[in-house]
């Protein structure tokens, strides 16, 4: 930074009109500022935290200082406790996830290409998926006992009514002009939907399978609540029932990074996906 | 507004909240007993504790109205582990918890005294469904079995199996809480369970049968309930805290009288468990054993040994004390006052009736 300074001052000594040379000094530091400002919260945020444990405003057994909990991530880590843990939700999550939009997107398209099977099967798709996960639990628990297939099932669900509901507005969507032109140029019903309809909700989609694997993210603690002795969402819960917070907080922690690490990636392949999107014209 | 008033209104805010927190030093107006149960019916009450007949009938209630304070009873379903976080939390005063779970929050810092033990040798079952092979504990080799992790059933229940010879990873293990354990053993998702009085509701609707039961066994397979206060409570308000003991002892002696099993076992279904469990679960033992407040040389043996216990199985990091933890002051006051004694029995390490004085020395 002091050598911007002393470059500006430089141009200016040198009689060059003081607009110009301190444009690019303002337009680094605005991007210094713009890739400043999301940190802002999470650092105050931290900072609240080493005050609070340190000045003891909170019990530190209900919020354990910052650096008891880094010391509980790092020897989870070490002892690889953490990655049995992490591997286990991952394959959890990740079959789950997949069924439930392999699922989603069936249903939601053929929702989609067929209004009666909308207006047969919506109403009471919307009403089941108003049911909370843990209210599904005892009765899903008596047909398919107490596995991992329990686990898949729930999370499965919880990623099937959005990447579902988003398929099906993905289908609703398309501009009446686009569908008038394949109109005029003969289009079958299979050429409509695979050169119109489809590629025009593919920004739809892709929102519809980043909401589901948050769904399906959020679902891991619910999930591992019950018959479950390994996983994130277990740590959480065994984590609580010893009193050991920072267990809980360390397993948090690595809930949110992973989960927000996903949900930039996919938002790099929406972003990629829509950059590949023909727009009207194919 | 101007800085200087707001900054005004901020210290007579502060000045307020002060003066309330020295006055609550004072008296308190309110004294919170959280009760590590979720407990049922209208009042919420619980069984299974001479402290479950002080709340249904509302003696601690008479006690503290004429002084103007008042009682209120919390129940968490979050059970053991939720009590220990409102404790830290100041939210209550008073614990009434079971072994494992006050040794978890001693061990994590939690300030609290011992005062009495309120609900002593509760038992372990195993159950299976009702048509399977099980038939003992040694059966269960290579079988599903449900433990709900990080109890003192769980603890029990490592113990109940090493004493057949088994070791918990001759076992499949599943972690499950009470309810769900219910739901999987009913469907067979698990060949048997370990649990508490909760499952003879389960037996008696012919869901499930008792395999394996603690009672008549060594008494170290039990686990043991107590009243516990948070000690800074204890040092600011002494005088509460002996009269919140005093109606305890009074419940325990109430619920101590052969006489009144029936009647004890009526106020202790109002919470949803039927009087046929509390029956079974106190079939053939002297109520004055299972009630008795002593914290005899038995009860510190059991705490100690569920101390070395959760430590070998990482259920806590660090060794906690019992001996200073008990502060038997209040009940020895209690009894004497109440004429009690040499009302109950005290107990050796081992369970056994002992010569001695009857509240363990301290």
């Amino acid at each position: 930074m002091s050598a911007e300074a002393e470059l500006s001052a430089a141009l200016e000594r040198h009689g060059a009109p003081s607009a110009r040379p301190t444009l690019p000094w303002r337009r680094i530091a605005a991007r210094l500022v713009d890739a400043a400002l999301p940190w802002l919260l999470p650092v105050a945020l931290l900072a609240l935290w080493f005050a609070g444990a340190e000045q003891g405003w909170i019990s530190p057994q209900v919020l354990p200082p910052p650096q008891f909990v880094w010391d509980t991530l790092r020897d989870l880590a070490s002892n690889g406790d953490l990655w049995l843990h992490v591997s286990t939700s991952f394959t959890r999550v990740g079959v789950g996830f997949a069924i439930g939009t392999l699922i989603g997107l069936v249903l939601g398209s053929a929702m989609g290409l067929s209004r009666r099977l909308e207006a047969y099967v919506l109403p009471s798709f919307n009403a089941l998926v108003q049911i909370p996960v843990l209210a599904w639990l005892p009765f899903v628990l008596l047909i398919v006992g107490i596995g991992e297939p329990l686990k898949y099932i729930l999370i499965a669900k919880a990623a099937l009514v959005p990447v579902a509901l988003n398929t099906l507005q993905g289908f609703r969507q398309t501009p009446v002009s686009l569908r008038e032109v394949g109109e005029v140029y003969g289009y079958t019903r299979r050429q409509q939907v695979l050169e119109i309809v489809l590629p025009h909700a593919v920004p739809t989609l892709f929102t519809g399978v980043r909401l589901g694997f948050t769904k399906a993210w959020l679902s891991l603690v619910v999930v591992e609540l019950v018959a479950s002795s390994e996983g994130l969402g277990y740590l959480i819960v065994y984590g609580r029932q010893l009193f050991q917070l920072d267990m809980v907080m360390a397993a948090v922690i690595v809930v949110g990074a992973i989960g927000y690490a996903i949900d930039r990636l996919l938002d790099r392949l929406e972003a990629a996906a829509n950059r590949h999107r023909p727009g009207g014209k194919r | 507004m101007s800085a200087m008033k707001h900054l005004s209104r901020w210290a007579a805010a502060f000045a307020v909240a002060l003066a309330c927190a020295t006055a609550a030093h004072a008296a308190p107006d309110t004294i919170r007993i959280g009760v590590a149960t979720a407990g049922g019916g209208d009042p919420v009450t619980w069984g299974g504790s001479p402290g479950g007949v002080a709340r249904a009938n509302n003696w601690l209630e008479e006690e503290f109205k004429a002084s103007g304070i008042k009682v209120e009873w919390l129940f968490f379903k979050g059970a053991g582990p939720a009590v220990n976080e409102a404790l830290s939390n100041r939210q209550i005063d008073f614990a009434y918890q079971g072994d494992l779970p006050s040794i978890v929050g001693r061990s994590n810092g939690l300030k609290t005294k011992l005062l009495l033990v309120s609900g002593a040798r509760n038992n372990l079952y195993l159950v299976a469904p009702v048509k399977s092979q099980v038939q003992s504990i040694k059966d269960l080799k290579g079988r599903t079995v449900s433990i709900f992790r990080g109890t003192n059933g769980h603890l029990v229940a490592i113990n109940v199996l090493a004493a057949n010879g088994l070791a918990e990873r001759d076992i499949k293990g599943v972690n499950l809480d009470t309810g769900s354990a219910q739901a999987a053993l009913v469907s067979n998702g698990v060949d048997a369970a370990f649990g508490g009085y909760e499952w003879f509701k389960v037996r008696d609707q012919g869901l499930a049968k008792v395999v394996y039961s603690t009672q008549g066994q060594d008494p170290a397979f039990t686990r043991q309930a107590s009243l516990l206060v948070r000690s800074e409570f204890e040092q600011a308000n002494p005088a509460e805290v002996q009269r919140v003991v005093d109606v305890f002892v009074r419940a325990a002696h109430w619920s101590s009288d052969e006489k009144n099993r029936d009647e004890l076992f009526r106020i202790w279904a109002r919470s949803g468990t039927p009087v046929a469990s509390w029956a079974a679960e106190f079939d053939r033992q002297p109520l004055a054993v299972r009630n008795s407040p002593l914290a005899d040389a038995f009860i510190v043996a059991r705490y100690k040994a569920v101390v070395a216990d959760a430590l070998k199985l990482r259920l806590i990091r660090r060794e906690v004390s019992v001996d200073d933890w008990f502060d038997t002051r209040y009940l020895k006051a209690s009894l004497k006052k109440q004429g009690l004694e040499d009302f109950w029995t005290a107990f050796d390490a081992k369970g056994q009736p002992a010569a001695g004085p009857s509240v363990a020395a301290k």
